[in-house]
């Protein structure tokens, strides 16, 4: 209490001190322009009455899965991010294990590597369509943070998956995408095993397989029912759902250089595990039958 | 009169909230919410820079000892999108600051409220839990709606 007080009183202090300095006050418009909250990350909505109205449709007919979005992936927990209970993600014994022992301290995305699929932050993200003189070609997915540098892309041209053999394992995979209607669902193998899903640690194997169905169902709401499936690390295939919110019409993406000046750890005497290692499972997994 | 400082390492009221959504760290891995701070000086640097904004604050203490603080904010995208500008904040400002301790180093803080020589301030913005969110976004402590 005592320093609550001193604290008041410093407050107070500062204050006087400044009023006593002279300093000009804020024009009423600057009053106005700057929010008396703000908050260290922190990324706009469309509100309800903009949210709520009818999808968009691009000259072909298709949704308009533009955006910005932000959301629509895990974050912190898979397993409760996609909608389930404490428990129900079927991870093997020694996936579990793993998640169980990583820290959050070490998360591979706090030294700006790709957050991979189906992560999303705080941050907006967008599908970009390319077309060419054959038509759709590529969806591109670009977030604004989160990417590293990396660019998703899924090819919309009809092609297959390379053979396992042939896949390089990669931070976003090989995907492929395809039109069911108003949903556009993507097929993606080929990644690697250096990220993890959320920052709870859930691990991952270069088997991983997932299937996205995005469905853009009003302006504001873009689902993702996802299904993952990983045989290397997942007794079994399961079924999430992930929900986007579109940013106000207007948004646009901004510049962001992951490691321009990244003091992630120092605060705290975090020490970087991966700068001998390297990214990737801290274990090996046990052979499959 | 000489800018001053006051560091309160004591546990402040109740912060009892929901954690916002989480962006690049989580607040808890680096900074210590039982080692509150604040103070007040002379801006010396303003980094608008990934993936966390920095600004320095220089503190000179009643002997004359000056800190620098190392303050962490949000990204810059964060910030601009609330509303700031570059010219709210230019080194040679005096501002005061409130903020938490790194669990190792002290000094380098993360700022939750930041209030310039105008009397204009703004809270949160270290990520620390903030149940105040008065806009419509994610990020501000509240979930995806």
């Amino acid at each position: 209490m005592r320093y609550l007080v001193i604290g008041l009183a410093a407050a107070v202090a500062l204050a006087a001190t400044l009023a006593a300095q002279g300093q000009a006050p804020a024009q009423g418009s600057e009053q106005e322009r700057l929010p008396a909250r703000l908050s260290g990350e922190f990324t706009p909505l469309a509100k309800p009455d903009i949210a709520n109205g009818p999808v968009p449709r691009m000259p072909d007919g298709h949704p308009d899965l533009s955006g910005p979005w932000v959301g629509g992936g895990s974050n912190q927990d898979i397993e409760k991010d996609g909608g389930l209970k404490p428990g129900e993600l079927p991870l093997l014994a020694w996936a579990k294990q793993l998640r169980d022992s990583r820290k959050e301290e070490d998360e591979p995305y706090l030294y700006c590597t790709p957050m991979s699929v189906p992560r999303t932050n705080p941050y907006p993200w967008r599908f970009v369509q390319s077309v060419t003189a054959q038509g759709l070609s590529t969806f591109y997915v670009i977030h604004e943070n989160g990417d590293a540098g990396g660019v998703r892309k899924i090819f919309m041209d009809g092609r297959k998956h390379p053979p396992a053999d042939d896949l390089l394992p990669t931070w976003w995979g090989h995907s492929i995408g395809r039109w069911e209607g108003d949903t556009l669902v993507i097929d993606t193998v080929g990644y690697n095993d250096k990220f993890w899903f959320d920052s709870r640690g859930t691990p991952h194997t270069t088997q991983l397989h997932t299937i996205e169905r995005w469905t853009r169902t009003n302006f504001g709401t873009l689902v993702n029912e996802f299904t993952l499936d990983d045989p290397g690390a997942l007794q079994h295939p399961v079924q999430l759902k992930f929900t986007a919110r579109v940013q106000p019409p207007g948004s646009e993406l901004m510049e962001f250089i992951c490691a321009e000046n990244n003091q992630y750890g120092v605060a705290a005497d975090i020490p970087n595990i991966y700068r001998e290692k390297g990214y990737g499972l801290e274990v090996q997994p046990p052979a499959q039958k | 009169m000489t800018p001053m400082l006051r560091m309160l390492p004591v546990a402040l009221a109740c912060m009892c909230a929901a954690a916002p959504a989480r962006a690049h760290h989580s607040f808890a891995v680096e900074y210590d919410k039982a080692k509150p701070v604040e103070g007040t000086g002379v801006l010396s640097k303003v980094d608008w820079t990934n993936p966390h904004m920095r600004i320095y604050v220089d503190c000179t203490d009643d002997k004359g000892v000056v800190t620098t603080w190392n303050l962490e904010l949000g990204s810059p995208n964060s910030v601009l999108r609330r509303g700031w500008k570059p010219s709210d904040l230019r080194p040679g400002q005096k501002v005061s600051f409130k903020g938490y301790g790194g669990r190792k180093v002290l000094t380098r803080a993360a700022a939750d409220v930041l209030t310039l020589a105008d009397g204009r301030s703004f809270t949160g913005a270290s990520g620390a839990p903030d149940a105040n969110a008065d806009q419509y976004g994610v990020g501000a402590g509240v979930p995806i709606p």
